[in-house]
């Protein structure tokens, strides 16, 4: 297939954007091209999947010539960033004003906006990729993806209108010098000779759905060139195994549900792949010939952790307080929020189910009202828009038509939405005093820069004296205190999404939080399928699940695979029989 | 023509909106410099976070900050210091840079605490 020179892969989390995109530059590489794939994934796995350490300069893929790949790192980038700003004064101004300002480049949308300034380094500056034939993005998860996507045309705008001394740029201010590059960003992305965009999706009704959305905001943004790939997709031959019936008929149920934009685009398949994808090998497989498995294989029995109840029995003896259950985008973690809160609300308890995830889909997940159970959606616009308007009538009340202009002008600024989305974070944790809060959190890396907000909001608030929201002065004790909060990491019993999730275990200890369980979620070895490929695929996850019950968690709960989608009252009360 | 300069302490908008909590002073300040402004007064705003180089070319501004932190925000009228620590209020303002009494308005209110505060960066 012609690749264009610049590709994005986009999708739900999950879906196998790095996987494909490392396929698809391996696949160029060895016809000869030099091609770099680039990671702007907070949590990135670029490393893992290619096998080789990489940094945030290209570095070439051991094994294979002419690949080379880098990941944005936002933490690094914002430091550099950091360091470009206040360097160059060290030695001329006071200490404590070096201190000071090096406070203002440590806030989330420091980190923000220099994982951006990088982005754009690459895809508005010819120079910077001239070596390469090819240019892959496999970009984070779909939120992220779509902010980093609008951003340029919004601060365009936005650094366009800004005016006099008034302009809230603040940490942005080292950037105004770089619209030249924003623009030519924004239509690089926009030209279908240099871009493709590749929607990444799952043969699964909520993946397929993602990418729809996706396929008309980009649209919306003026990006026309896009594929779509089809990734896993499994046909269970004249096999007579529940499971594998059951899955191939899910996916053909939600490839039939297709929405006719997604189902006009061209088209990749990629089949079902009994290993994962991790390694140069794996890789060339995803666009090879399915392998062939003969061998019978008997499971693994009675060693297995239990499943879902022993779990919620302890939430439920907390009698109240915040869930929160924490993972990669794709490993179930909305599905799993939702079975805990509709467990609780089942056994009498007042419950509220919030999410954070700009991808939500809690909604479509419980499909009808439970008794006892509040659904609720924490939406960046709304909450944006209830700050504008407390601001204006709080601090806009007195001013002059000139005044009131400039304060508007500054809560155009993209760190209002950090902060009014951190605020009803804050909010949501505070209503876990008299009932149940279960929060269905964003994706790991986001959620991150959420803690990690949180750090630096918990900071801030220490120190000034303004009169503080009691939510949010006590949102970080709340969240490091387990009799109140209860985090659940949810991963699936796979390479990549273990070892993600011992990154998120780790990133959680250095904010002070400790994981109270993981769940392994969607295990086709629990799921008792007799199906080779499946079986195979099964026997795979056995040293990952050994070791997330052995060496990390201090208590795990493992849940099979559904051969019913988990949605509703039902099928979600059902994920809590397995094991 | 009177030139008004105000060197902040880093703060990430000059009317505090993008901080944890919205301060009204530094919303009315904001729109104070911009009615000095129409007055015809040349208004230069210096943040920390973000123009150091303003603060670094200074000699008088740093011999400040070396004294204190808290001696931010400082305001200068045709290059000389006339005031370390405060916002100054727009009859203060009106006042030092020697233009008429403004006309009366109406004065914001912070929620119950419209006294002042202890000194601190964006604050009173």
């Amino acid at each position: 297939m012609d690749h264009t020179r610049t590709l994005f892969f986009t999708g739900k989390g999950g879906v196998g954007k790095t996987s494909l995109s490392c396929a698809t530059g391996l696949a160029l590489a060895e016809a000869g091209r030099r091609v770099l794939i680039v990671s702007t994934d907070p949590a990135s796995n670029l490393d893992e999947v290619l096998g080789t350490e990489l940094g945030q300069s290209p570095t070439p893929v051991a094994g294979a010539p002419g690949l080379f790949a880098l990941n944005i790192d936002p933490e690094a980038a914002a430091h550099d960033y950091r360091e470009r700003m206040v360097g160059p004064y060290r030695g001329i101004l006071p200490a404590a004003a070096i201190a000071s300002m090096e406070e203002q480049f440590s806030g989330a949308c420091t980190v923000e906006i220099a994982a951006f300034d990088e982005f754009a380094k690459l895809l508005g500056d010819p120079a910077a990729t001239a070596d390469f034939d090819h240019v892959i993005f496999d970009t984070a998860p779909t939120g992220h993806t779509l902010r980093l996507l609008t951003l340029p045309s919004a601060w365009t705008d936005f650094i366009a209108s800004a005016t006099g001394g008034a302009s809230c740029l603040g940490p942005l201010a080292g950037l105004e010098t770089q619209k030249a590059l924003y623009a030519a960003t924004v239509a690089q992305l926009a030209d279908p000779a240099t871009t493709t965009v590749v929607l990444v999706a799952r043969p699964e009704t909520a993946a397929l759905r993602e990418a729809e959305r996706t396929r008309r905001e980009l649209a919306e943004l003026g990006v026309g060139n896009l594929r779509l790939a089809l990734n896993g997709v499994f046909t269970a031959g004249d096999s007579d195994d529940s499971v594998a019936k059951a899955m191939e008929w899910r996916g053909t149920e939600a490839l039939a549900a297709m929405p006719g934009g997604l189902a006009s685009l061209p088209r990749q398949q990629i089949a079902f792949l009994p290993r994962g994808t991790v390694g140069l090998e794996a890789l060339r497989l995803m666009f090879g010939a399915p392998e062939e498995t003969v061998e019978a294989v008997s499971l693994p029995v009675g060693t297995l952790p239990p499943g879902l109840a022993p779990l919620i029995d302890g939430l439920e003896a907390m009698g109240h307080g915040v869930v929160m259950t924490m993972g990669k985008g794709g490993v179930g973690k909305t599905t799993l929020a939702a079975a805990i809160a509709v467990a609780l609300a089942a056994r009498g308890h007042a419950v509220t189910l919030s999410t954070t995830d700009p991808a939500a889909h809690v909604v479509s997940t419980l499909e009808g009202r439970i008794a006892g159970l509040d659904v609720a959606r924490i939406d960046p616009e709304a909450e944006v828009e209830a700050y504008r308007g407390e601001v204006l009538a709080k601090a806009g009340a007195g001013l002059d038509a000139a005044g009131h202009a400039m304060l508007e002008e500054d809560l155009r600024s993209p760190c209002t939405e950090e902060i009014a989305v951190f605020r009803a974070f804050a909010r949501t944790v505070e209503e876990g005093r008299d009932r149940f809060v279960i929060l269905d959190t964003a994706p790991t890396g986001h959620t991150i820069l959420l803690l990690d907000a949180a750090e630096a909001y918990h900071r801030e608030v220490m120190r000034t004296q303004a009169d503080m929201p009691e939510s949010v002065r006590q949102l970080l004790p709340r969240l490091r205190d387990p009799a109140f909060t209860r985090i659940v990491i949810v991963t699936l019993a796979e390479a990549t999404p273990v070892h993600e999730a011992e990154r998120l275990g780790s990133d959680l200890a250095r904010a002070g939080i400790a994981p109270h369980a993981w769940v392994i979620n969607q295990s086709l070895l629990a799921s008792g399928t007799t199906h080779p490929v499946l079986a195979r695929r099964g026997r795979y996850e056995l040293p990952f699940i050994r070791r997330v019950a052995d060496s990390l968690a201090p208590r795990v709960a493992l849940v099979p695979w559904q051969a019913e989608a988990p949605v509703g009252r039902r099928g979600l009360l059902s994920l809590l029989g397995g094991g | 023509m009177k030139k008004l300069e105000v060197y902040d302490p880093a703060m990430c908008c000059s009317t505090g909106v993008c901080g944890p909590e919205v301060d009204p002073m530094l919303v009315t300040f904001a729109a104070d410099l911009a009615w000095a402004a129409e007055q015809g007064v040349e208004v230069r705003r210096y943040n920390l976070g973000s123009e150091p180089q303003a603060f670094a070319a200074n000699p008088a501004v740093i011999k400040e900050m070396e004294a204190g932190m808290d001696r931010l925000p400082i305001i200068a009228v045709d290059g000389h210091i006339v005031s370390t620590g405060v916002h100054l209020s727009r009859d203060q303002l009106a006042a030092k840079l020697g233009l008429g009494q403004p006309k009366p308005r109406i004065t914001v209110k912070a929620d119950g605490s419209s006294s002042c505060c202890p000194p601190k960066p964006g604050c009173c």
